[in-house]
């Protein structure tokens, strides 16, 4: 990534000096070591790394969801480090649609309300037209009116992406997104994804350790010790695998 | 945010039946008070208005509008209803007035009320229910009711006399409607023609009221009247219509009936207090399993304050349901009671049921507010959830609580101050200051609940536990949660603490009292026959019977006297009230020894005898004078010196019989004997006295009201066993992966749900037994500040009663743990953990 030939803000995310531990004295763990890193608009990128690699930290911290102890953090050219909790809240709302492994969906209501959560926080209305391409790309017509409980692994995440893409948002955040589901599935939802990413120009960022997962991507990162150690251009699985390999020596 | 809130409490409506059962009894209790008001009131109207039932307005005169200038207050007479009665738009115009006479029939004689009745003026505002209006001077009416007690009906003829007019026979010749107005209700009404009645009430008597009813404008008939009386000089004559006139008669009369409604104000704010608790739990725990979604939400955009209101929304429908459940239940059950009332007792047939919107909107809101105020607290742990908390994958339910400082120095400061009162106020016996001490110590103690009640449940969970594994989860589980163990006990302390209060301060007073009454009186019962004329061998006859009769022990026989103190320094002659009994049969039934006189002796009451007084001259004899500490009412001779004596009423001094009862009887047993020395005695209640009877009536009075008071009380305890289900229910089902693992490791059902038995146990005995100590605490002060003006104080604590509190609350307990313990053991090892 060419972080210093572009300013911060042409990218959809992008990070700087980002530190952040955990514990005190002698518990304490550096998970972040000054970050640096930037993300280019309308692209798939993945976080692979060896569990304890600082990945899901980095990923909770650009979404607002922890804080880091030092650094800068833009998201669509706003600088989340000095947001209070409801303007993070406002940005997670507006800017920043998540995808979890346990598709986290509200249970006590139908696929069509988790779809329209965010906005319905927010006290929006949903663009009829969007929402109907986002569903029909998703395939997700016929199960509208059905309880989570009442759809497959692959039809929740589906929702779960469905929810995430409807408000249009300046990335997307998936966490393992297909590590409860089968291979299958999973390489659907994936191929889901990075349709999104060419046809609705949709920025999505992914933290995974599955390297058939992130060979969906259209660039891979790789973490280790809190640290950017290395990014793969159009990855495969052998290349991704390889390159895991050579991080745990 | 609503239909989150909605689906919610579709999906989960089992977690909440306890919530609302608990809201719904609480919130009826207020209603129910409110109700009893109101329809007292109407009750009240109803009968009161009874007199004025057809008319349309009332004269009369009103203190309240003091005569100015000390100018003499007139009153009104029934030349004034003859006056008024020849006013324009008048169309009829009667007195209320009742003037008491005696009837005599055949068999017995009645004290009864007179009133004057007109054929042509309304019939006095009576009605008839048989027969005619009289319309000769020597035609009387009677109430029905009364004429069925006397055996009297029309066409018989009753002798009527009053203090001042000789009997005279008068012909009933109808039967009136008897009065349900509570002032004169309970007496024989007669109604006589209006001018006979006038001779024999005479004629300067002063009607309590003139009613009039108008043939034309009402307001211009008032005018009229108001004018009339006012060039009458009759200032303090008030003119209402009826209605005005019952509304104030009601007002007046309620003064007492609102003080009842204060008393269950109290309890019922307690049952309130007690569901608050129960709601806050709910909430937290119904949080604490939502973590994941709750934090889902944060990070899919939620702002805090949205979270938060969801919580209030959920709760805020809780309460409008369960409220408006709670005011029909109490409606249905006091419209069920006044059906009873109507059905067993005809003559409270005026007993209405009366709603006020206030008395219905008031309970509904209330209840919405104790809910939502008690899910505040839940709602604003919520709202500080963690977005990051939904990317756990599998969030530990425990919840850790620490206890505010400030509520724990908050706490401390009102326990200590409070106490400090208390003492003092026992101390001193002056009840307002130790009853302000119990009102700041008690909630005090609330406060610090989380410091004591947690580690008293864990420290008697493992010394009771012994070494069942079972034992010893429960035990931990009871405490897992500290906060909503402490919770969960506080709402049962409260109601044990309060009942057990109530059982030891009535225990104490009860003891007390008789301790103090047992002091005022020489012996255990006396029977004095006052209405007879001193015959021993009849007298000595009746001892014996007296004695025959079970739980007596002993009885002789007294004569009373009076002899004049021949005291050389006075020149009045004092007569001295005299008891002369039989040695050798008096000390047997003496409480005190030194009472107990002998020839040519006098026993007197130190306290009223000069210092170092020797002899005394009574009657003409000098006596020695004996010395006792107790309490006598009559100063004491032998029947022997009696004789010797020179007394006043030789011929019409009264005899009497003096009992020694088994002192192992209680109260309703001396109850019982008393009403069987009455009749075999043949005499009126009243003459029948003592130390023992006076126990056994307060014995009674205080039993009454322990049982009202607990069985108010019991409202709050009942709340509280409902929270303590719930709690464990809920607890089961956030413990659901966790039992299914230790079944799927070798738990047995039975186990699982004798575990289960065991922690709701633990937490409602312990809940109880803090409730006891600290109510046996209070109830002695208490006690103690009430009653150490009376004298010594004897503590008396009710140990039969207090236990079987403490096994009500642990068998309810293993009760509430019943259906959680089913519902936790249907589940299958594979199934549980495989729920997410």
């Amino acid at each position: 990534m060419t972080s210093e030939t572009l300013p911060l803000t042409d990218y959809a995310v992008s990070a700087r000096g980002l530190t952040k531990s955990y514990g005190h004295d002698s518990t304490r763990v550096q998970a972040l070591r000054s970050v640096d890193v930037a993300f280019a608009r309308s692209r798939f990128t993945a976080i692979m790394g060896p569990s304890g690699s600082g990945k899901s930290t980095l990923m909770h911290c650009l979404a607002g969801l922890d804080t880091a102890d030092a650094g800068q953090i833009m998201i669509g050219g706003k600088d989340l480090m000095s947001m209070n909790d409801d303007e993070l809240t406002m940005m997670r709302r507006e800017q920043i649609g998540f995808v979890f492994q346990s598709f986290n969906l509200v249970p006590t209501i139908n696929a069509k309300d988790n779809i329209l959560l965010p906005l319905s926080l927010a006290g929006k209305r949903h663009d009829r037209d969007w929402f109907n391409t986002v569903i029909e790309a998703l395939g997700l017509r016929d199960r509208l009116n059905h309880k989570p409980h009442e759809l497959s692994g692959g039809q929740q995440q589906r929702v779960a992406v469905a929810r995430a893409l409807l408000t249009r948002p300046e990335v997307v955040f998936g966490d393992e997104p297909t590590g409860n589901l089968d291979s299958r599935t999973g390489a659907e939802v994936l191929s889901l994804m990075r349709t999104s990413t060419r046809e609705m120009g949709q920025t999505i960022i992914m933290v995974t350790h599955d390297p058939a997962a992130a060979s969906y991507a259209d660039t891979v990162l790789l973490m280790k010790d809190g640290q950017l150690v290395g990014s793969i251009e159009e990855p495969t699985v052998a290349s991704v695998t390889e390159a895991l390999a050579s991080l745990a020596e | 945010m609503l239909h989150v809130a909605l689906a919610n409490i579709k999906t989960y409506a089992r977690r909440y039946i306890a919530v609302i059962l608990a809201v719904a009894i609480g919130t009826a209790f207020l209603a129910a008070t409110l109700a009893v008001n109101t329809s007292t009131r109407a009750t009240l109207k109803n009968s009161l208005g009874d007199s004025y039932k057809n008319a349309d307005l009332v004269a009369f005169p009103d203190w309240s509008m003091a005569s100015s200038e000390g100018e003499e207050s007139k009153d009104l007479s029934m030349s004034n209803l003859d006056d008024v009665r020849k006013l324009n738009g008048v169309s009829t115009a009667y007195a209320i007035a009742y003037s008491a006479g005696e009837v005599h029939t055949a068999d017995n004689g009645y004290t009864v009320l007179t009133s004057p009745v007109s054929a042509e003026q309304n019939l006095g505002g009576m009605e008839l229910v048989e027969g005619r209006a009289p319309l000769r001077a020597n035609e009387v009416l009677i109430d029905d009711s009364h004429a069925k007690d006397m055996n009297v009906s029309v066409g018989d003829t009753i002798s009527l006399n009053s203090q001042d007019t000789a009997a005279k026979n008068y012909t009933v010749v109808g039967l009136q409607r008897s009065s349900t107005d509570p002032q004169i209700s309970g007496y024989a009404l007669l109604g006589m023609q209006e001018g006979a009645w006038t001779k024999f009430a005479g004629k300067d008597f002063v009607p309590s009221s003139i009613v009039v009813n108008a043939s034309g404008n009402i307001d211009a008939v008032q005018n009229e009247l108001k004018t009339y009386f006012t060039d009458q000089k009759l200032k303090n004559i008030s003119v209402l219509t009826a209605d005005e006139k019952v509304i104030k008669d009601v007002a007046a009369l309620t003064d007492g009936s609102d003080q009842l409604t204060m008393v269950l104000l109290v309890f019922a704010l307690i049952a309130l207090v007690v569901t608050g608790l129960v709601v806050v739990n709910t909430f937290n725990v119904v949080i604490a399993q939502r973590t994941r979604e709750l934090a889902l939400l944060r990070t899919l955009g939620a702002k805090r304050k949205q979270i938060r209101s969801s919580v209030l929304i959920e709760a805020l429908l809780i309460g409008i349901l369960a409220s408006v459940a709670g005011v029909a239940l109490a409606v249905g059950l006091m419209a069920g009671l006044i059906k009873l009332l109507h059905i067993y007792v005809p003559s409270m047939s005026y007993a209405t049921l009366a709603l006020s919107p206030i008395g219905l909107v008031i309970p509904v809101i209330v209840g919405i507010l104790m809910t939502v105020i008690a899910a505040s607290l839940p709602a604003r742990r919520a709202m500080k959830l963690a977005p990051l908390a939904a990317l756990r994958p599998f969030d530990s339910a425990s919840v850790k609580n620490r206890a505010g400082k400030l509520r724990i120095i908050f706490g401390l400061l009102l326990t200590l101050g409070g106490a400090a009162l208390l003492g003092y106020g026992a101390y001193k016996g002056e009840l307002p200051i130790a009853f302000v001490g119990g009102l700041f110590s008690f909630p005090g103690i609330l406060m610090l609940a989380s410091l004591f009640v947690p580690s008293s449940v864990y420290g008697i969970g493992k010394l009771v536990a012994g070494r069942s594994v079972a034992g010893k989860l429960a035990a931990l589980n009871a405490v897992r949660n500290p906060g909503r163990t402490t919770a969960t006990a506080t709402a049962l302390l409260i109601g044990v603490t309060l009942v057990s209060m109530i059982m030891v301060g009535g225990q104490t007073a009860k003891a007390t009292l008789n301790n103090s009454i047992a002091g005022e009186y020489p012996v255990d019962v006396t029977v004095s026959l006052f209405d007879q004329k001193a015959d021993p061998a009849k007298t000595e006859k009746l001892a014996k019977e007296i004695s025959n009769i079970q739980g007596v022990e002993q009885s002789t026989t007294f004569r009373s006297a009076t002899a004049v103190i021949d005291d050389p320094g006075s020149s009045e002659d004092a007569g001295l009230q005299l008891m002369a009994v039989d040695p050798q049969g008096f000390e047997k039934v003496a409480l005190d020894p030194s009472i107990v006189p002998a020839d040519g002796e006098v026993v007197m009451v130190s306290g009223y005898l000069k210092p170092g007084t020797k002899t005394m001259t009574l009657g003409g004899e000098t006596l020695k004078v004996k010395e006792s500490k107790a309490s006598l009412y009559t100063d004491i001779v032998t029947f022997d010196t009696l004789k010797t004596l020179k007394t006043v009423d030789a011929n019409s001094g009264f005899m009497g019989v003096l009992v020694k009862v088994d002192p192992k009887l209680d109260s309703a047993a001396i109850g019982k004997l008393v009403d069987q020395i009455v009749e075999t005695a043949g005499v009126e209640r009243y003459m029948v006295d003592g130390g023992v009877v006076q126990n056994a009536m307060f014995s009674q009075i205080i039993d009454v009201l322990l049982t009202i008071v607990s069985a108010l009380l019991a409202v709050a305890v009942l709340i509280a066993l409902i929270g303590v289900a719930n709690t464990l229910s809920l607890s089961v089902l956030e413990r659901t992966r966790e039992n299914s693992l230790l079944r799927a490791l070798g738990l047995k059902k039975k186990q699982l749900r004798a575990m289960l038995a065991q922690e709701a146990v633990l937490i409602g005995g312990v809940a109880a037994l803090l409730g006891l100590v600290l109510g046996v605490a209070y109830g002695l002060l208490g006690a103690q500040a009430t009653l150490s003006g009376m004298g010594d104080m004897s503590y008396d604590i009710p140990w039969l009663q207090l236990a079987i509190v403490l096994v009500v609350s642990i068998v309810a307990a293993l009760i509430a743990s019943i259906t959680p313990g089913r519902r936790a053991s249907k589940l299958s090892p594979v199934e549980g953990l495989a729920a997410e």
